[in-house]
């Protein structure tokens, strides 16, 4: 049965096209309503910019001047996310950046990732230490740090949040198969645990769902310690377990709140929703210490580059460190950009219209005008992988003789990825080769492959496109380009068009919401289209798994990309622990698919952060988001503690 | 004229189940499930979430379920946020949405006609081409521009510069301005709001200015024109043969006589006053319909976008009828038949 990723961060267009639901934040996209409102917006903003940096010029001086006794007493971070929010806090719900970053601080998986460490690896977090693997990798033993407790809520005896116990982990994964939920997450258990799926099939026949009947491969020790046996070794599971929909919840409060739960979380995390009306929805979120949560410090284990910036300082300080955050949610990034500046925000990522003012246009530094007030600019590549796919069954651009891959390959070497870069992304995205984005294992050393086909190189995209019996692209029918609506999309499906007419290819864009994208993709009728990925978690196999044969459409691999011998690996490095073998199989099955040549790209985007001086502790990171109970804040250096 | 408004609201019923079928005909062009579920469902996931949207039903089932459970202002649940009903959506959205248009509303009315009437009375004149002018030239510049300018010197410039006590927000998290609280009068619970006027300035006085300004523009060439074609009626130089004053001219005998187009342009945007300004209401963060609506195309929240339309639509229809109505209420020359 095939294995599906990347539930999380992923159900995207292109990065750029689809930025309110799957990159929201991060593209540079205009999320408003149209081309020219989004020309006045970047004209008056522009503007602004001069206007801000006087602005600031002032403002320093003032904020020197501002009274001590307008310190806040409790410890609030202030953090902006650049959405109308989470649709659920129930993680089995979830399955957005958003919610992640919500309910990472309301629940707590068995594992988590080390907040300082790259690259990245897991620690146990519920769990009193990692689950022993036997020798075979199938059975894996897991045992609960005693003494965690759910938070305080009527929905316990008294008010008060009982221990966690083995069975609410094993109730929480059942949720994941339960109809009810749309199976949104099942994902994650899918082929991988021994009778998890028949138990889904089972349960879907029955009346009602039974949370009590037995799957083969879950056993229960006793109240701290269960065991899963596991249908093959799966090396990426791990790495699931820290998968925010996985978070532990208690029986009590799902069946007294029913689909309040959505609304109405409970949990063991570092903060709690103290009541429904902390979550305005789509326009912020309270969260406040949990009084009852368990014993856990700040790590002690850093990178060296990390002490430039003191993350090191705190170890060992009891978590949570702030007692209050307040999360608004912006639609526009206009607000949040003013709210950085006033002070009002502890961090903000750099909207594209604010790029200019924030940093350099040639040496791409901050600014004097920030740096000058203590704020830092941090630069986080993300897991990305944009793309041009190209449908492997389609009858003109499909097909694995050499002329179909020699139209793909001109196809490919037509196009300038640099140029898209500069117009869409103010250069700041990494352009790279192969599948695997920056930052893991199979990634190559500087982002170039020998054997990719990255272009602008028109001569050879001719050469090839004569190769497969179109020269000087005389007899190539105009190709269907799907693509995601919106005005950035149209210009980037304008630019993609003109690259590829200067070798005679046409195309003809078909600009389509995303819904009609993911459907024509879906149903094998795209077959030229743009999408982009990102990475469930830091692991190659995540994008190898794209692929993957059995993974064909509607399934991730929407290349519908068949190689047995690419499969046969595939399957291999899914129990492969991680080590040089695995990397050196990573890196074969990368070159097998680049002579395939089944997509053009690649690309990843850079987030840049810029960080208050009274933020403390914040390195940034969007593959996992427990890290807000790490984070710290430093009144004194605010301007006008008071606002 | 109970028998009038009872005839228009029968003939206004095809319309508006008209509406209803265009708006759920179109929303079906496209298949939601694709988008809802990512790129990664199977085609099981797929039919089985279609199923549980009722998506497999013929259309004309569809169609009469919504109708049916609309009678009762049964909207459904929002697909997007499980547990939340469109109708508590609608209720918590509106009180947002009208505390900027209804001052909007208000203002924007008074300035615009008291301008309108000085303008059409000194005609010709420095004063009607200054207000010309700058009604021009608030027209010329973008809703956008507006806003983003007004964040800028409004809310944010002020702060910087120091003023601590300035009130205006540039945006972020919206409180409502008034809570419903309750007092005891032999036992009898009686509620009243309880009001913040504070919190309004902060969140709403700020929008609500910027709306006024890119109304007034509008606004003030309609009255005015509308002003200028009383000011040559033969009852206005009578008037002023007659020696009256000229607040008594304006105020009395051309504002009454101005009323219908004035009702009329009033009464059209009172749908708006509770659908609200979509880009205020995004840059402002004001969890309004407007918003909460734009959110629910880009979401393809349908049951969302339909339980709203729904509810627009109604209100257009019924302020449609209220229009003729106050038609006749000030104007005794219109008969209601």
């Amino acid at each position: 049965m095939a294995m599906r990723v990347g539930q999380n961060l992923t159900r995207c267009g292109d990065a750029a096209d689809r930025p309110q639901q799957e990159f929201a934040d991060e593209t540079f996209e205009e999320s408003d309503m149209n081309a020219q409102s989004a020309r006045l917006r970047n004209l008056a903003l522009v503007s602004l910019a001069a206007l801000s940096a006087a602005a600031m010029t002032l403002h320093a001086g003032v904020a020197s001047d501002a009274g001590e006794g307008s310190r806040a007493a409790e410890k609030v971070l202030r953090i902006p996310m650049t959405t109308d929010g989470p649709k659920s806090l129930d993680p089995v719900r979830g399955s957005t950046t958003y919610e992640n970053r919500c309910c990472s601080q309301i629940y707590d998986t068995l594992v988590q990732y080390k907040y300082l460490k790259r690259p990245y690896e897991l620690e146990p977090s519920l769990l009193e230490e990692m689950p022993a693997i036997s020798a075979d990798g199938l059975v894996w033993h897991f045992k609960l740090k005693q003494g965690v407790y759910f938070q305080d809520d009527p929905c316990f005896p008294d008010g008060k949040g009982r221990e966690v116990v083995a069975s609410d982990v094993f109730y929480s994964w059942k949720r994941v198969a339960d109809p009810k939920y749309q199976f949104k997450s099942f994902w994650l258990l899918e082929d991988t645990i021994v009778g998890f799926d028949e138990f889904k099939l089972a349960q879907e026949k029955a009346a009602t769902f039974d949370y009590s009947a037995p799957v083969e491969g879950m056993r229960l020790i006793n109240d701290c310690e269960f065991e899963l046996t596991l249908k093959r070794p799966v090396q990426q599971f791990m790495w699931r377990l820290a998968q925010f929909q996985l978070s532990i919840v208690p029986r009590e409060a799902i069946e007294k709140y029913g689909d309040r739960f959505n609304r109405h979380p409970v949990g063991t995390g570092p903060f709690i929703l103290r009541s429904e009306d902390d979550w305005k929805i789509g326009t912020s979120l309270t969260l406040h210490r949990n009084p009852t949560y368990r014993e856990e410090f700040y790590p002690d284990e850093w990178m060296p580059e990390d002490e430039a910036f003191g993350f090191h300082k705190p170890a060992g300080t009891r978590l949570p460190i702030v007692d209050r955050i307040e999360v608004t949610f912006f639609v526009e990034s206009q607000p949040m950009w003013l709210k950085f500046e006033a002070g009002e925000l502890d961090y903000t990522t750099v909207p594209e219209t604010a790029y200019e003012s924030a940093f350099a246009r040639r040496s791409r530094n901050l600014r004097p005008a920030y740096a000058n007030r203590g704020i830092t600019a941090h630069k986080l590549p993300l897991l990305d992988f944009i793309f041009r796919g190209f449908n492997m069954e389609d009858p003109l651009l499909g097909g694995y003789t050499e002329e179909k891959k020699a139209l793909r390959k001109a196809i490919c070497l037509a196009l300038d990825w640099e140029e898209m870069n500069e117009a869409y992304y103010n250069g700041t995205a990494l352009v790279y080769d192969g599948m695997i984005p920056p930052g893991l294992d199979g990634y190559p050393a500087d982002g170039r492959l020998p054997n990719a086909w990255r272009g602008p190189d028109l001569e050879r995209a001719r050469e090839y496109l004569a190769r497969a019996g179109y020269p000087d692209g005389e007899g190539l029918p105009t190709i269907d380009y799907y693509t995601s609506n919106g005005a950035t999309s149209e210009r980037m499906a304008a630019l993609t068009a003109r690259q590829l007419a200067k070798v005679n290819i046409k195309i003809n864009p078909r600009l389509v919401d995303f819904s009609t994208l993911i459907e024509a993709v879906d149903n094998k009728k795209a077959p030229f289209f743009s999408f982009a990925w990102g990475s469930d978690y830091p692991d190659a196999e995540n994008n190898l798994a794209l692929f993957y044969g059995p993974n064909e459409a509607p399934k991730p691999n929407h290349f519908n990309y068949k190689n047995a011998e690419f499969d046969a690996l595939y399957e291999k490095i899914r129990t492969m622990p991680p080590g040089p073998e695995r990397t050196a199989i990573y890196e074969k099955m990368r070159d097998m698919v680049l002579e395939d040549c089944p997509y053009a790209g690649s690309m990843a985007r850079i987030r840049h952060y810029l960080v208050h001086p009274w933020l403390l502790n914040y390195k940034p990171s969007e593959t996992f988001f427990t890290w807000m109970k790490y984070l710290d804040v430093d009144d004194s250096k605010r301007p006008g503690a008071s606002r | 004229m109970w028998s009038f408004i009872l005839r228009r609201l029968l003939y206004n019923v095809p319309v508006y189940l008209g509406i209803l079928l265009l708006v759920m005909g179109l929303l079906r062009v496209r298949n939601p499930v694709y988008a809802y579920l990512g790129k990664n469902a199977d085609e099981k996931q797929i039919a089985q979430l279609e199923e549980s949207f009722g998506l497999n039903d013929p259309f004309i089932v569809q169609y009469g379920r919504f109708l049916w459970k609309g009678l009762r202002l049964d909207f459904g649940e929002s697909w997007k946020y499980q547990g939340t009903t469109v109708r508590e959506k609608l209720l918590a959205s509106i009180p947002p949405s009208m505390s900027i248009t209804v001052p909007a509303l208000i203002l924007t009315s008074v300035i615009s006609i008291t301008v309108g009437l000085m303008s059409s009375f000194y005609r010709g004149r420095w004063i009607d081409r200054l207000l010309v002018i700058a009604a021009v030239l608030g027209m010329s510049i973008s809703f956008l521009v507006y806003i983003i300018f007004g964040q800028f010197f409004g809310a944010f410039l002020p702060k910087q510069m120091g003023l601590e006590w300035w009130p205006l927000e540039i945006g972020g998290s919206f409180d409502l301005w008034f809570s419903m609280s309750s007092f005891s009068v032999f036992g009898l619970r009686v509620p009243y709001p309880d009001i913040n006027a504070m919190t309004w300035v902060k969140f709403c006085l700020l929008p609500v200015l910027i709306s006024v300004i890119v109304s007034m523009g509008y606004d003030t060439r309609f009255y005015r024109a509308v002003m200028v074609e009383e000011c040559n009626r033969d009852y206005i130089i009578t008037a002023r043969a007659k020696g009256a004053t000229k607040r008594k001219i304006m105020f009395v005998h051309m504002l009454k006589n101005a009323m219908i187009p004035i009702i009329t342009r009033i009464m059209t945007t009172l749908p708006f006053l509770i659908t609200g300004s979509i880009l205020l209401e995004m840059y402002f963060n004001i969890p309004g319909m407007g918003r909460t609506l734009i959110t629910a195309i880009t979401d393809m929240d349908y049951p969302m976008i339909q339980g709203f339309t729904a509810v627009i639509a109604l209100l257009y229809i019924l302020s449609i009828i209220l229009t003729d109505v106050l038609y006749a209420l000030v104007d005794p020359r219109v008969r209601l038949s």
